[in-house]
């Protein structure tokens, strides 16, 4: 089998909200049938399925495909080991591309309650594994390991609060401009500086914002996408990434990690460049880890990240405008989906108000710490 | 019985010691630090695996290290996200490079030292703390001030 040019022709949202009552698999189906509906092909075309799933919210590509009444499955997939949706993408690229199917269905469908730590005390109350060296301490989740990261950029880098700030308010600007974002006031410098701190110096607003949701992307050839309903999104490269896979604390540099690792590799399978690009979707599950990003990708220098954002370059009119749905700080904890659903819009022309002039180049992120995952797209 | 009485009492979240890491718990009841060590090549690994990650040797032995290290990065936890710790917060949670080892890290509670004087870099001495009836953990203080950066 031949390598094949692969396209995105589809995204779409279920109804997205703090408590829907809708369940997950509710909330799949609606943002199958709007992926569906939003490429205008036949849902019998589908002929792949590739999903990122939890183990305290199973539902495999193969319970999706049953729940739409796909039978015939060339391709399936479902992993919990990579960063989140980017795994199920870049399995779906890999699976079109290699020719295993034509037309593959992705998505990431998360409860609020269900990614919650809270949820999972069972598990804690006797720590097994790799756990045991964590929970015992009060380290409890990834908040506490953000906590960290941000500590050491502020510390090594000389980052400041303000930075971070003048980041999340930069990507406010942009979900004021979007109708599909859950906080769309405008945010405050003060209102940033005064929000509470959760695992210290991280503070409530650095992180992102829990909900239920599901997002779903669909991908195919480049010869299939001619004739369908939206302009076709091509993928022009991609790459996953590890540092010290055996933990997100035990990093050799907790301010590098695996984004850089996957960036680096992304960029070695391009002729494009950092400088190509229009605009990005960067994962933003804590505050520090979109830093981070930038500096892997190359849209500035190592440790830069603060000074940067402080210029106004990530905002509308900025040298690299970034999240312009607002980012799972203001969209909601999406795992992913909003960044590829995002910039498949803005390559579209389909972003209204908030729209990047002329883009035509684009990345998208997910991940932190140990994995990550990258994506060039095109127009 | 009262009705306070009845209320189960909450344990804390507590390390489920397997074939494979009760050394290092029971070393900590016995105040020592211990760490898996290769004993083909000398690389410490923690956490407990059973095969060395640098030189593919399954023979690893538990070997009692000095405790001394420095502060990778810290933070303090503000919120609790298991109610053991709901009375407890805040607490100091950091990263711990062993002496013994470039790379040779535990995730670990910061113990006597306001934040604020916390600084990345800084030296610090294993202690241990018993959080609760046999739960005995390593725990790290500073011995100086932390270097300029």
């Amino acid at each position: 089998m031949r390598s094949r040019r692969v396209a995105i022709v589809g995204v779409g949202n279920s109804t997205i909200g703090r408590s829907t009552g809708l369940s997950l698999e509710q909330l799949s189906a609606q943002a199958c049938l709007a992926a569906i509906e939003d490429a205008g092909i036949g849902l019998l075309e589908i002929d792949g399925v590739a999903v990122h799933v939890t183990p305290w919210e199973p539902l495999a590509a193969t319970q999706i495909a049953d729940l739409l009444g796909l039978d015939e499955l060339a391709f399936f997939s479902g992993s919990f080991d990579g960063p989140t949706y980017a795994t199920a993408a870049i399995n779906a690229i890999t699976a079109v591309a290699s020719g295993t199917c034509d037309v593959c269905l992705t998505l990431r469908s998360i409860k609020r309650t269900g990614s919650a730590p809270q949820s999972r005390l069972t598990d804690m109350a006797s720590a097994k594994g790799n756990n045991q060296f964590l929970s015992p301490y009060g380290a409890l989740g990834a908040i506490h390991w953000a906590g960290m990261m941000k500590q050491r950029h502020m510390e090594i880098f000389g980052t400041t609060d303000e930075q971070f700030g003048a980041y999340l308010i930069a990507q406010r600007e942009f979900a004021i401009r979007n109708d599909e974002a859950v906080f769309r006031l405008p945010l405050e410098m003060g209102d940033y500086l005064d929000s509470r701190y959760v695992s210290e110096p991280l503070r409530l607003l650095d992180c992102d914002y829990p909900i239920d949701s599901s997002g779903a992307v669909i991908f195919t050839t480049e010869e299939r996408a001619k004739d369908l309903r939206q302009p076709a999104v091509m993928v022009d490269a991609w790459a996953l990434g590890t540092a010290n896979v055996g933990d997100f604390y035990i990093l050799d540099e907790l301010t590098v990690g695996a984004p850089f690792a996957a960036a680096r590799r992304m960029w070695s399978r391009t002729g494009l460049t950092a400088g190509d690009v229009d605009v990005a979707g960067v994962y933003d599950g804590f505050s520090i880890i979109a830093l981070q990003w930038l500096e892997a990708f190359g849209f500035c220098g190592v440790g830069e990240s603060g000074p940067f954002v402080e210029s106004g370059a990530t905002r509308a009119g900025g040298s690299i405008p970034v999240n312009t749905d607002g980012g799972a700080c203001n969209v909601g904890r999406r795992h992913g989906t909003n960044f590829f659903i995002e910039m498949t819009r803005q390559l579209r022309g389909q972003c209204g108000d908030r729209q990047i002039d002329g883009a035509e180049v684009a990345v998208v992120s997910n991940g932190a710490g140990r994995l990550a995952g990258c994506v060039v797209l095109t127009r | 019985m009262t009705a306070a009485s009845m209320t189960p009492a909450i344990a804390p979240p507590s390390p489920a010691m397997d074939q494979l890491t009760s050394f290092f718990w029971e070393g900590a009841r016995r105040h020592e630090l211990q760490i898996l060590r290769c004993q083909s090549c000398g690389h410490f690994r923690h956490w407990p695996k059973p095969i060395c990650n640098r030189c593919q040797s399954t023979d690893l032995v538990p070997e009692r290290v000095s405790g001394r290290g420095w502060v990778i990065s810290w933070t303090v936890a503000r919120q609790a996200f298991h109610p053991w710790f709901e009375g407890r917060v805040p607490y100091t949670l950091g990263i711990v490079e062993l002496a013994e080892e470039w790379g040779l890290k535990l995730v670990t509670n910061l113990v006597g030292a306001s934040p604020h004087h916390l600084a990345i870099g800084m030296g610090v001495q294993v202690e241990f703390v018993e959080v609760a009836d046999g739960i005995v953990l390593p725990a790290f203080r500073p011995t100086k001030r932390a270097p300029r950066l």
